[in-house]
C-alpha cells in the first residue's frame, strides 16, 4: 500500500466512484464465472447450486434438483465465445484483484505524466471491453471478428462517450518537476476524476491551465475541497500540493463567469524558483493568470516587470485575459 | 451496479450513431384527432433527437389517463402504471438507477388530485427527472368529470351545473413546496415554446415540473380558446436562464422579464389570475437532490458477506 | 428492611427445574427492559434456551403507578431450546404493586408464583398510595402467590441519588443470585450496554448489581437451577425484525421502501442504522402506496426491492401489489401482522392478514405467500423471497407477526453464502424476437427485460396486455395472460416438497398451524401426547401456493384442526351453525384445497398463544380420557 498518507486521503475522496467501478467489474466477473461454471455443470452440481441460491429456508421446502432442471442456468455457448469469455474473466479478475491499487498510478522516471495516466486508464479500458464481452457472450451475440479487439488495452482517446462517462477515477503520484498540467487536459472529459499527489518542489499554480468552463479544478495543500470532487458530474482534476502552493477551487456549477466559479483562498507571492523544466517566469504567469481569473470585477493589473496594462473595453473576461496576455508578452502593439 | 448499462447500447449502435426523430417513435398514437397530447409527443421526440438520448437509457413513466398513454408512443423503456402513482415509480427507478434519464407523463387528475401527495413529495425529494403534467382541465379518459384544475362553473358530467370550487393553481402550489427546484408552464399550441420549455426542464438537474396547458377537443375545447385565439392573453416570461423563443416574440408581444431565481416574483406571477404566464417561473439548480443525498457506495457480494459477519458478531451470544 | 419476609438465613432450598419464566415489570422508563435484556443474554451465553418478549404499554409515556403502564420483559428460560413464551410466569420482580396487578389481571402469573415487589409504597406518606398498596395486596391474595417485599429504593439510595435510575441493576442482582447467573458475564454485558457512557456509570451499575445480589444471598431462601448446556455451534440472539433486516441484506437487496407502522417499523430502524454501509438505503416514503411504488420502480429497473408494513399499510398497498403482479415485476413485501381490522391492536400479535394477503388484491392476482415460523427463519426467508420473486417474476409476501417481531431468542449463526446474492441485474442484450412477456405457454415463466438492455424498449403496463405488452383488446388475450400468471403458482407448487408431520404420521388429531405459533403448538402437542392423546402437528411455511400432499397427510388423522391467532366462530356460540360459521383463515384455505372437513381453533387475545390454552383446545376436541 502507498506510503504517502496523502494517497490514502485522495483515495478516500474518490471512494464512491472507485467503489462503483469495482462493483461493475466484480458484478461482471460474477456473471462471467457463473456462466462459465454452468457450461460444464451436470445436473447434480446444478441442483447444489440451486439449493444454495434458494437459501436455507428455500432449500428446506423446495426440491432443488427439480428447481434446477426447471431453470437451467444458461444457454450453451460455442467454443470461440467461451474462449473470449474466459479471457474477459481473466482481465476482470486481475482488475478486481488489484483493490484500491487499481486506482493508483505512479509517474516514474523517464515517463511523462500523460503517458502514465494513459497506461493506467488503458487497463480500465480493457476492463470495459471485458464487461461488454461478458454481456455479449451471455446474450449469445459475440462475433469474434467484430468484438475480440475489445479485450485489448484501450487508451482513453479511443474510449467512446459512454465509456468516458463511466471512467474510473485515478490517483497519480507525481514529482513536482513532472507536473505538466497541459497533459491533463486530454483527460478532462466524461466523468473522469484525477487526483495528483505532488511530491517535492512544484510549480505553485500549474493547474490553472486546466481551467475550462466544464472542468472542476482544485489545488489544495490539506485536502480541503476534495470532498466536492466525487459528486461533480463532469470531469475533475485536483492536486494535493506541498505547503506554499496556491490553493483554489474552480467549480463550474458556481456561475457563468470565471470569477464566479473560482475561489482562491491562498495565492503565493514570488519570487519563485525554477523546478525541473518550469521557469520562475512561467510560475509567475500561472499565479497571475489565476489572480486575474478570480478577480471581480475585472481590472487589468500591472504585469510582472511593471509594464502598465492598457485599458480595454467591455467584453468577456476570457477575451480580456487573452488581450492582456498578448499585451504582457509584447505581442500586441 | 447499474454502471455498465450505457456501454452496450452504444456498442451495438456504434458510438457515432445518430438517432433520428423517427427512432424514438413507438406505437401510433391513439389520441383523438386534435388532442393537444399529439403536440407534446412531437416536442418530446424532437427533444430526445436533439439531445441524442440513448433509447435504452431513457424511461417514460406514466399514470393512468389519456395523457398517460404517452410511454406506449415512445420507443424507449416505459412503465405505464397506476392512476396517480407515476411519481413514486419514477422515483424508485431513479434511486436505483441514477444514470437513466427519466420522464414522467401525468394528467391533471393524475397529478393534482389522486396523486397530489406524491406530487408534493416528489418536488421536495427533487430527484432528477422531467415531470410533465398535461393539463386539459378535465378527466379525459373517464369521459368528462371535473378535475381540480377545471375552472369554477365549468360543466362536466359529475358537476353538470358547473364546477363548485375555484380551480387549483398547480404553479402556485408547486412554488409553495420546500425544495422545489424547477417550475415552468407552457402550452401545447405554442410548439416552439413547448419545446424550449421541455428542453430547459430536461437540462435542469433536479425535479422539473412542467405544466403543459393542453386542449381536449372533445370535452374542453373552449378552455383555452381565448388564449389560443388572442395571444394578447398570454405573457411570456423571458430570461436568459429561463426560456427564450425569439420566433414567438412577434406573436406574443406581452413579455415579462423574469429571473427564475426570484421566488417571490415567481409566486406573484403565479397568482396573476387575469392572464396566462408561460415560461420558467422558478429554477434553482443548487437545491439538494435526493438521489444524490442518498447515494451509497455499492458493495460486492464478497464485501457484503464480510460486513455481515461483523454484524453478526454484534449479536453473538 | 424487609427481612421479615424470610427467617434467619438457612442454606437456600435449590429448585432444580427444566424451565422457569421470569418477568421484570416497572413503569416505563425505569429500565426494566434493559435488566431483562441483560438477564436473557447472559442466560443464553451460559447455555440456557431463552425466549424473551417485551411487555410494552400502549402509550408512550403512561402516568406512573398505573396498571396500563406496565412495561418490561418476560424471559422464559429452559434447559433446552425455548420456542415460545410459554404459559405463565413463575417469578416476578415488580417495581410497584400496580404493574404487578396488571400482570395478575391478564392471568400472566402462575398460581404459585414468587413476587418480589418494591415495598416503599407501603410506607409512603401519601395515604392514597398506601391505600392502593393495601388494595392491591388484597386483590393478589386470591391466588397462592408468595409475595416477598423488597426495599429496593432504600437499598439503592445507599449508592445513588435517584433510585429510578438504579433499581433495574439492583433487580438484575436479585435475579443473578436467585438463578445462579455468572456475575462476570453480567458485568461484561453491563459494560457493553453502557459502552457509550463513562467508567463511572459502569462502576455504579456494578455496585447496584452487587447490592441486589447480596441482599438476595442474605434474604431469599431458595435458588432456581435450570441445567445449562453450552451451545456447540455459535449462536446469535436478536428479534425477528432484526433477523428480517439482516436477511434482506444477506439476500443482496438494496432498497427498502417503507412508511412507519408498528410493529414493522423496527425493521427499518435497524436497517436505517446499517444498510448504507452494505450499499443499501431505506427510503421512508410519503405513504405506503408510494413506498410500494418506489420499490416497484426500483425492482423494475434492476435489483429486487422490498417494502415492509403491517395491516393498515398492506391495505393501502393493495393496488400497487396488483400492479406488480400484472406487470410481472418482482417485489418482496413483508407484512408484520398486528391485530385488526382497521388500526386494530398496533403493538399486539395476530394472524389475521392471511386471506387479505393472498386474496386481498382486486382482480386475479396470483402471487407467492410464505410465513417463517421462527426468528431464525425470519432471516432465511428473505433470501428465498428475493430469489423466488426474481425467478417467478412476481410478488412474494412474507408474513410475520408481532410475536416474531419483538420476541428475542438465540439461534445458530447462519453460515453466510455469497451465492444468496447471485445474479440479479441482467444486462445482456435482448434476444432477437424476445418479447417483454415471453411466456413459456406451459409454465407461464418469462425472462425479465430491464431498462438499459439493448433492444428492449418496451412499455410495461398495468392494463391487460398480450405478450408484447400491447394493451389487450381481443377477447382471448385476458384469458390467456391470466392463465400465464396463474400457471407460475402451479409450477412453484410442483417444485415444493410435502411438509413433514411433527409426531406420528397418523392419529386422532392433526393440529395445523402457520407462522409464529409453531413453538407453542408443538409444545402443546408434546404435552398432549404425554397425556396419552394421539395428536400430531403440521406447520406450513408456504401458504400460496400451499405445500403439496396435504390431503394424503390429513387422511391419516381422524380429525384435522388449525390453530391460529385469528378470529373464528365457535360452534355453540349464539346463532353460529356449521353453515354460517366463520372459520379460521388457514382452515378456509385447507378446506378449499383438500375438501377435508378441517376444523379450527382461533383466539385473538392480543398476545401469543400459550401452549396451555392450545393443550386445552386439543383436549376439548378429543374424547375425554386420553387415547381415543
Ligand atoms: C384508483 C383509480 N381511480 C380511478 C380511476 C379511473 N380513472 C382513470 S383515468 C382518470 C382521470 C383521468 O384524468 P386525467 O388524469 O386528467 O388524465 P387525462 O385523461 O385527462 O389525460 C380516472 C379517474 C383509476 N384508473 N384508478
Ligand atoms: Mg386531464
Amino acid at each position: 500500500m502507498p506510503s504517502d498518507p496523502r494517497v490514502a486521503q485522495a483515495l478516500a475522496a474518490l471512494a464512491q466512484p472507485i467503489a462503483e467501478f469495482r462493483a461493475a467489474v466484480q458484478g461482471a466477473l460474477a456473471q462471467a464465472d457463473a456462466f462459465l461454471a454452468a457450461q460444464t455443470a451436470d445436473a447434480a452440481s446444478q441442483a447444489v447450486r440451486a439449493a444454495t441460491e434458494l437459501g436455507v429456508f428455500g432449500g428446506a421446502h423446495v426440491d432443488a434438483a427439480r428447481f434446477a432442471a426447471m431453470f437451467p442456468a444458461v444457454a450453451k455457448a460455442d467454443k470461440t465465445s467461451l474462449a473470449a469469455l474466459e479471457k474477459a474473466a481473466g482481465i476482470l479478475r486481475r482488475v478486481a484483484g488489484q483493490g484500491d491499487e487499481m486506482a493508483v498510478a505512479l509517474v516514474t522516471d523517464g515517463v511523462k505524466l500523460g503517458a502514465t495516466i494513459d497506461a493506467a486508464l488503458a487497463g480500465a479500458g480493457q476492463a470495459f471491453g471485458a464487461i461488454i464481452i461478458t454481456e455479449l457472450v451471455r446474450g449469445g451475440r459475440f462475433k469474434k471478428a467484430e468484438h475480440e479487439k475489445l479485450l485489448d488495452p484501450a487508451e482513453f482517446r479511443a474510449w467512446n462517450n459512454a465509456e468516458r462517462r463511466f471512467a474510473p477515477p485515478l490517483v497519480v503520484e507525481v514529482d513536482g518537476a513532472d507536473l505538466h498540467a497541459g497533459a491533463l487536459l486530454d483527460f478532462a472529459d466524461g466523468r473522469e476524476k484525477i487526483v495528483l499527489v505532488v511530491r517535492g518542489n512544484a510549480p505553485p499554480a500549474a493547474l490553472v491551465r486546466c481551467i475550462t468552463p466544464g472542468t472542476f479544478v482544485l489545488q489544495t495543500v490539506d485536502g480541503t475541497g476534495l470532498d466536492r470532487l466525487a459528486g461533480y458530474e463532469g470531469p475533475a482534476i485536483a492536486a494535493l500540493l506541498p505547503e506554499g502552493a496556491a490553493t483554489f477551487m474552480h467549480d463550474p456549477n458556481a456561475g457563468k463567469e470565471p470569477w464566479q466559479r473560482l475561489t482562491v483562498p491562498f495565492l503565493p507571492t514570488g519570487p519563485f524558483k525554477a523546478v525541473g523544466g518550469f521557469s520562475a517566469w512561467q510560475m509567475e504567469q500561472d499565479v497571475t493568470m489565476l489572480a486575474e481569473l478570480a478577480r471581480t470585477p475585472f481590472v487589468v493589473p500591472s504585469a510582472p516587470g511593471g509594464k502598465g496594462a492598457p485599458a480595454i473595453g467591455a467584453g468577456e473576461a476570457v477575451d480580456r485575459i487573452a488581450s492582456w496576455l498578448l499585451d504582457t508578452s509584447g505581442l500586441k502593439a | 451496479m447499474s454502471y455498465t448499462c450505457g456501454l452496450l447500447p452504444v456498442l451495438e449502435q456504434g458510438d457515432d450513431h445518430h438517432y433520428e426523430m423517427s427512432e424514438y417513435e413507438g406505437a401510433r398514437a391513439r389520441w383523438c384527432p386534435g388532442c393537444g397530447d399529439h403536440s407534446v409527443l412531437t416536442a418530446v421526440q424532437r427533444l430526445l433527437a436533439a439531445e441524442q438520448l440513448i433509447p435504452e437509457q431513457t424511461v417514460f413513466v406514466s399514470g393512468i389517463g389519456c395523457s398517460s398513454r404517452f410511454p406506449h408512443y415512445m420507443k424507449t423503456y416505459g412503465f405505464h402504471g397506476l392512476h396517480g402513482r407515476a411519481l413514486p415509480v419514477a422515483t424508485g427507478i431513479k434511486l436505483h438507477r441514477p444514470e437513466l434519464t427519466v420522464f414522467v407523463a401525468m394528467g391533471d387528475g393524475d397529478c393534482t388530485s389522486i396523486g397530489a401527495a406524491h406530487w408534493i413529495h416528489a418536488m421536495r425529494y427533487n430527484v432528477d427527472m422531467t415531470a410533465m403534467m398535461l393539463d386539459n382541465g378535465i378527466y379525459g379518459l373517464t369521459k368528462n368529470q371535473t378535475s381540480p384544475t377545471t375552472p369554477q362553473g365549468f360543466k362536466s358530467n359529475t358537476q353538470p351545473y358547473g364546477s363548485f370550487l375555484p380551480a387549483l393553481n398547480p404553479i402556485a402550489a408547486s412554488l409553495g413546496v420546500t425544495n422545489a427546484s424547477f417550475v415552468a408552464q407552457t402550452a401545447e399550441w405554442a410548439p416552439s415554446h413547448l419545446y424550449a420549455t421541455l428542453r430547459a426542464a430536461y437540462k435542469h438537474k433536479g425535479f422539473s415540473f412542467v405544466r403543459i396547458l393542453q386542449r381536449c377537443p372533445v370535452y374542453t375545447p373552449s378552455l383555452f380558446q381565448r388564449a389560443v385565439q388572442d395571444p394578447a392573453n398570454i405573457t411570456l416570461l423571458v430570461h436568459d436562464d429561463g426560456v427564450v423563443t425569439p420566433d414567438l416574440e412577434k406573436i406574443y408581444q406581452s413579455q415579462t422579464h423574469h429571473d427564475p431565481r426570484d421566488l417571490a416574483a415567481a409566486r406573484a406571477l403565479a397568482e396573476q389570475s387575469d392572464r396566462i404566464n408561460l415560461g420558467v417561473f422558478f429554477k434553482d439548480p443548487s437545491k439538494p437532490r435526493y438521489e444524490e443525498t442518498r447515494r451509497v457506495a455499492p458493495r460486492t457480494p464478497v464485501e457484503r458477506v464480510a460486513l455481515l459477519e461483523k454484524e453478526f458478531a454484534r449479536y453473538a451470544v | 428492611m424487609s427481612a421479615s419476609a424470610t427467617a434467619a438465613p438457612a442454606p437456600p432450598k435449590v429448585l432444580r427445574v427444566p424451565e422457569h419464566t421470569v418477568e421484570i415489570v416497572s413503569d416505563s422508563g425505569e429500565g426494566a427492559q434493559k435488566c431483562g435484556q441483560i438477564f436473557g443474554a447472559v442466560s443464553a451465553k451460559m447455555g440456557n434456551g431463552v425466549w424473551t418478549v417485551e411487555l410494552i404499554p400502549a402509550e408512550i409515556q403512561p402516568p406512573p403507578r398505573v396498571p396500563e403502564g406496565a412495561s418490561g420483559n418476560r424471559i422464559r428460560l429452559g434447559e433446552h431450546t425455548v420456542t415460545n413464551w410459554g404459559d405463565r410466569t413463575d417469578l416476578v420482580v415488580a417495581f410497584n404493586e400496580q404493574v404487578l396487578l396488571a400482570r395478575h389481571r391478564v392471568d400472566a402469573l402462575a398460581d404459585n408464583a414468587v413476587l418480589l415487589v418494591e415495598d416503599c409504597w407501603a410506607r409512603s406518606e401519601d395515604t392514597d398510595i398506601v391505600a392502593q398498596w393495601n388494595a392491591a395486596l388484597k386483590e393478589l391474595s386470591g391466588k397462592h402467590y408468595r409475595i416477598i417485599p423488597v426495599a429496593m429504593e432504600d437499598e439503592c439510595l445507599t449508592i445513588v441519588d435517584n433510585p429510578k435510575k438504579g433499581k433495574n441493576m439492583y433487580a438484575l442482582g436479585l435475579l443473578a443470585r436467585i438463578y445462579g447467573r455468572d456475575m462476570e458475564l453480567i458485568k461484561a454485558q453491563i459494560a457493553h450496554a453502557f459502552r457509550k457512557k463513562s467508567e463511572e456509570v459502569y462502576k455504579q451499575n456494578v455496585a447496584l448489581l452487587e447490592l441486589g445480589f447480596h441482599w438476595a444471598e442474605d434474604n431469599i431462601d431458595f435458588r432456581v437451577e435450570i441445567p445449562t448446556h453450552p451451545a456447540e455451534t455459535p449462536l446469535v440472539v436478536m428479534n425477528g425484525n432484526e433477523a428480517i433486516g439482516m436477511g434482506a441484506i444477506a439476500s443482496g437487496m438494496e432498497l427498502c421502501a417503507m412508511y412507519p407502522i408498528t410493529p414493522a417499523t423496527s425493521v427499518s430502524h435497524y436497517l436505517s442504522e446499517v444498510f448504507e454501509k452494505f450499499g443499501g438505503i431505506v427510503h421512508q416514503a410519503e405513504d405506503e402506496i408510494a413506498a410500494a411504488g418506489v420499490a416497484i420502480g426500483a425492482s423494475y429497473s434492476g435489483k429486487v426491492a422490498f417494502t415492509i408494513t403491517s395491516g393498515p399499510g398492506l391495505a393501502l398497498k393493495t393496488e400497487m401489489l396488483g400492479l406488480a403482479v400484472m406487470t410481472e415485476t418482482p417485489l418482496v413485501l413483508v407484512d408484520v401482522q398486528r391485530g385488526g381490522p382497521s388500526t386494530g391492536l398496533p403493538t399486539k400479535v395476530e394472524q389475521s392478514d392471511l386471506l387479505a394477503a393472498i386474496y386481498g388484491q382486486t382482480g386475479d392476482a396470483p402471487h407467492i405467500v410464505m410465513a417463517p415460523a421462527t426468528i431464525e427463519e425470519c432471516f432465511h426467508v428473505m433470501i428465498t423471497a428475493r430469489r423466488l420473486a426474481e425467478t417467478f417474476r412476481t410478488l412474494v409476501m412474507v408474513l410475520t407477526d408481532a410475536n416474531l417481531a419483538t420476541g428475542v431468542s438465540p439461534y445458530p449463526k447462519p453460515t453466510l453464502d455469497e451465492q444468496w446474492q447471485a445474479a440479479p441485474l441482467d444486462l445482456a442484450p435482448v434476444r432477437d424476437g424476445q418479447k417483454p412477456y415471453d411466456w413459456n405457454t406451459e409454465t407461464g415463466l418469462s425472462e425479465r427485460i430491464i431498462p438499459g438492455r439493448s433492444g428492449g424498449m418496451f412499455t410495461l403496463t398495468g392494463l391487460s396486455h398480450d405478450d408484447r405488452s400491447k394493451v389487450a383488446y381481443a377477447a382471448d388475450i385476458h384469458q390467456h395472460s391470466s392463465a400465464m400468471r396463474s400457471r407460475k403458482i402451479a409450477v412453484l407448487q410442483s417444485l415444493l416438497k410435502p411438509p413433514t408431520v411433527y409426531g406420528d404420521d397418523k392419529g386422532d388429531l392433526l393440529v395445523v398451524g402457520w407462522g409464529s405459533t409453531k413453538g407453542a403448538i408443538e409444545e402443546a402437542v408434546d404435552r398432549a401426547r404425554n397425556e396419552g392423546f394421539k395428536v400430531s402437528a403440521l406447520h406450513l411455511r408456504f401458504l400460496s401456493p400451499l405445500e403439496p400432499g396435504l390431503k394424503p397427510i390429513f387422511k391419516k388423522f381422524k380429525k384435522v384442526m388449525t390453530v391460529e391467532i385469528n378470529y373464528s366462530d365457535e360452534i355453540g356460540d349464539p346463532y353460529v351453525t356449521e353453515e354460517n360459521r366463520r372459520r379460521g383463515q388457514l382452515s378456509i384455505l385447507l378446506r378449499n384445497a383438500t375438501l377435508v372437513d378441517v376444523d379450527c381453533w382461533g383466539r385473538v387475545p392480543g398476545e401469543p398463544l400459550r401452549p396451555m390454552s392450545i393443550l386445552e383446545a386439543i383436549r376439548g376436541r378429543l374424547p375425554r380420557g386420553g387415547a381415543a
